[in-house]
């Protein structure tokens, strides 16, 4: 079976930190993964380690098996709500169209073949009417959409989300839920962060962290008492915090 | 002011092209600026610029090649140490630029006064600049400078746009956001090199912040935003010259007014984000909601009849705004005027009322069904109801219910409200 994302040996710090120590798991293509963990645990961390936006300190991250190659447009990555500047003037056509920066890069610019595929992302996500909208001008639900119409527009097989379900309520919760079983369906992996529990069963697959890598792997099988107890409890972040200690020499 | 006019178009042309062609390079790049908080940023360039204008004066004379080459070194070399101190020490972003460009500066001025006794070296020039006294090719690096900006933020504007809205989403597709981040820099730093003597180092973050907070109070678009803060840019420096020689003023600040009053003005009359547009909006809202109240009021009436004073007492409204609204209603048909301060509601009055009182209904019946605190429910209702736009949708959500929370009946469109 083809790989999504294959991680091995991943550690990375900030500063004398380790944030992640060690994590080694794969993701087969075409599954829905839910990356849970308590806050720190690192799932962040990970996510832009894949994306080569920060140093690691060791371990190697493959894209649907080779390095992550960026002018390729495979992966998409959709933002948590809270670091967009909803005053940015941009429309929603605007947004989408950034999709596309993987085509025309730093010097091209768009043309007829990348302005149709916006067209047909934004009629996927059910945007068509508000194209011309400014992104302060739309629901909760719409914004996300906004940004899954930019992962498609990209052609994106990898789509990445960092707490779609921050702050939206139940029903826009199940709408992209729903959007994004459509896109499984046509073969793309989705990685998703996410906090509540309650739903983990709309994914196939888990990644539990807590400074290192729980568990990964099928949900059925994956998560369990105990792995939920290593993930949630304190045990291993207490031991984590004691290597920092002791790494930063307690011995003195 | 005419003669000042004529005087500089013919005399000065070349001075007068530049300066306005500085001017829409700094509204151009500060768009990006604006809207990716880099102001500070800009007025430490500006500041620190004036070493290397003048290690370049002492080395190779005056020229526009050797001074370009030495307010770039010095501009970049103040960005990367401003990165290098965020990145290795505790200090913040701002204390890091705040240190670093007075520090640059005073250089500046100690080489300045280090400069062998009778050469000459226009400070005043560089601080509040005179574009009168720039010699000829100068004049022309400005306008080579200032055309290459505006065609380079031209040319770049979708990768830069991407970057500048979501840094993590353009690495993902190629675009890093660091590169984006020193091509800001760059362009900055050759826009304060070239406003440097049309403008002046104090002067200059005003030119390059102001067009693009000017146009940001317009525009939702940020192509329009570009064009608009281009527009000002070139409008403010060409204005501002003929203001400083008709006046006999130094020509930064000449420019800096021009471009402040443009931003004051459209911090208060654009439609969209203007303050006088959302008070005015607030006041009418404010009337909107008191003159529907002021209708609910009376259709509680016995016979839909009451004076001034009752519907007073009952709105919570003065007597006085009660007449004033009253005499808007009449006119709308909506009341009929008895004389006496007494009021009845109209056939069309009575319709409208109908409908307020479904809205509310059914905005208690919805806000039930989301479970919030009851005794919530009439305040919020109270509120949401002037939305009438809304009832329809509302009623098809829940289903056309028949009766509210509180079992009263919710009329229908065509019928009429019983009890209350």
């Amino acid at each position: 079976m083809e790989k999504a994302l294959e991680v091995r040996n991943l550690t990375v710090s900030y500063g004398s930190k380790i944030v992640l120590r060690n994590v080694t798991f794969n993701i087969p293509a075409g599954v829905s993964v839910s990356m849970v963990g308590p806050n720190g645990a690192g799932k962040s961390t990970l996510l832009k380690a894949a994306l080569g936006l920060i140093e690691r300190d060791s371990g190697e991250v493959d894209v649907l098996g080779a390095p992550f190659n960026p002018r390729q447009g495979v992966l998409a990555y959709i933002p948590q709500k809270e670091i967009i500047d909803w005053d940015f003037p941009v429309t929603v056509r605007d947004v989408v169209t950034m999709g596309r920066g993987a085509r025309h890069g730093w010097l091209g610019r768009p043309g007829r073949k990348d302005r149709a595929a916006v067209e047909q992302a934004l009629e996927k996500c059910g945007m068509t009417e508000y194209t011309d909208r400014h992104i302060r001008q739309l629901s909760g639900g719409q914004q996300q959409r906004v940004f899954i119409a930019r992962a498609l527009a990209q052609g994106a097989r990898i789509l990445i989300m960092d707490e779609p379900f921050a702050g939206v309520d139940a029903a826009t919760e199940n709408a992209i839920l729903d959007l994004m079983d459509g896109l499984r369906a046509e073969g793309r992996t989705l990685i998703m962060v996410n906090h509540d529990l309650d739903i983990l069963d709309r994914f196939d697959w888990i990644v539990m962290l807590n400074g290192t890598l729980i568990a990964a792997g099928p949900m059925a099988e994956t998560y369990n008492e105990k792995n939920r107890r290593l993930t949630f409890g304190p045990t291993l972040s207490e031991i984590v915090r004691a290597e920092q200690i002791i790494a930063k020499g307690v011995a003195r | 002011m005419i003669e000042a006019f004529a005087t500089v178009f013919d005399g000065y042309t070349l001075e007068l092209a530049a300066s306005m062609l500085v001017g829409t390079a700094c509204g151009v790049i500060g768009c990006f600026v604006v809207l990716r908080g880099m102001a500070l940023v800009g007025d430490a360039l500006s500041h620190s610029v004036l070493p290397g204008v003048v290690v370049a004066f002492m080395l190779a004379g005056a020229g526009p090649v050797p001074m370009f080459i030495g307010a770039m070194t010095s501009g970049i070399a103040t960005s990367v140490l401003i990165n290098t101190i965020q990145n290795n020490s505790r200090i913040k972003g701002d204390s890091a630029i705040g240190l670093v460009f007075t520090v640059f500066f005073a250089v500046g001025v100690i080489l300045i006064s280090a400069l062998p006794r009778g050469t000459h070296f226009d400070l005043k020039c560089f601080l509040f600049g005179n574009p009168l006294a720039v010699g000829q090719s100068d004049l022309w690096m400005m306008v080579i400078v200032a055309a290459v900006v505006c065609a380079a933020v031209v040319l770049l504007f979708h990768p830069l746009r991407t970057a500048s809205f979501d840094p993590v989403m353009a690495a993902s597709v190629g675009i890093n956001p660091k590169v984006a981040h020193y091509v800001v820099m760059i362009l900055l730093a050759a826009t304060v090199v070239a406003s440097l003597q049309a403008v002046g180092i104090i002067m200059v973050v005003a030119m390059i912040i102001a067009p693009g907070a000017t146009a940001y109070q317009w525009t939702d678009r940020l192509g329009t935003m570009l064009w608009l803060a281009a527009l000002i840019g070139t409008f403010s420096t060409g204005l501002g010259f003929v203001v400083s020689f008709w006046q006999n003023w130094p020509s930064g600040p000449a420019m800096t007014l021009v471009a402040g009053g443009l931003f004051i003005f459209s911090m208060l009359f654009s439609p969209s984000y203007g303050i006088v547009a959302a008070a005015t909006t607030r006041r009418r809202n404010k009337q909107h909601i008191a003159r529907e109240d002021l209708l609910k009021a009376l259709a509680r009436m016995p016979d839909h009849v009451a004076s001034d004073k009752q519907l007073a007492e009952s709105t919570g409204l003065s007597r006085k705004r009660v007449v004033a609204l009253g005499g808007k209603l009449a006119a709308k048909g909506l009341v009929d005027k008895l004389g006496d301060g007494r009021y009845r509601l109209s056939a069309a009055g009575d319709e409208f009322a109908h409908g307020l009182l479904r809205t509310h209904r059914l905005w208690e019946s919805l806000l039930h069904e989301t479970g919030i605190d009851p005794a919530q429910l009439h305040p919020l209702a109270e509120r949401l109801e002037h939305a009438h736009e809304l009832a329809d949708v509302l009623d098809s959500r829940l289903g056309s219910p028949e009766r509210d929370p509180h079992g009263r009946k919710i009329p229908r469109p065509e019928g009429k409200y019983a009890d209350d």
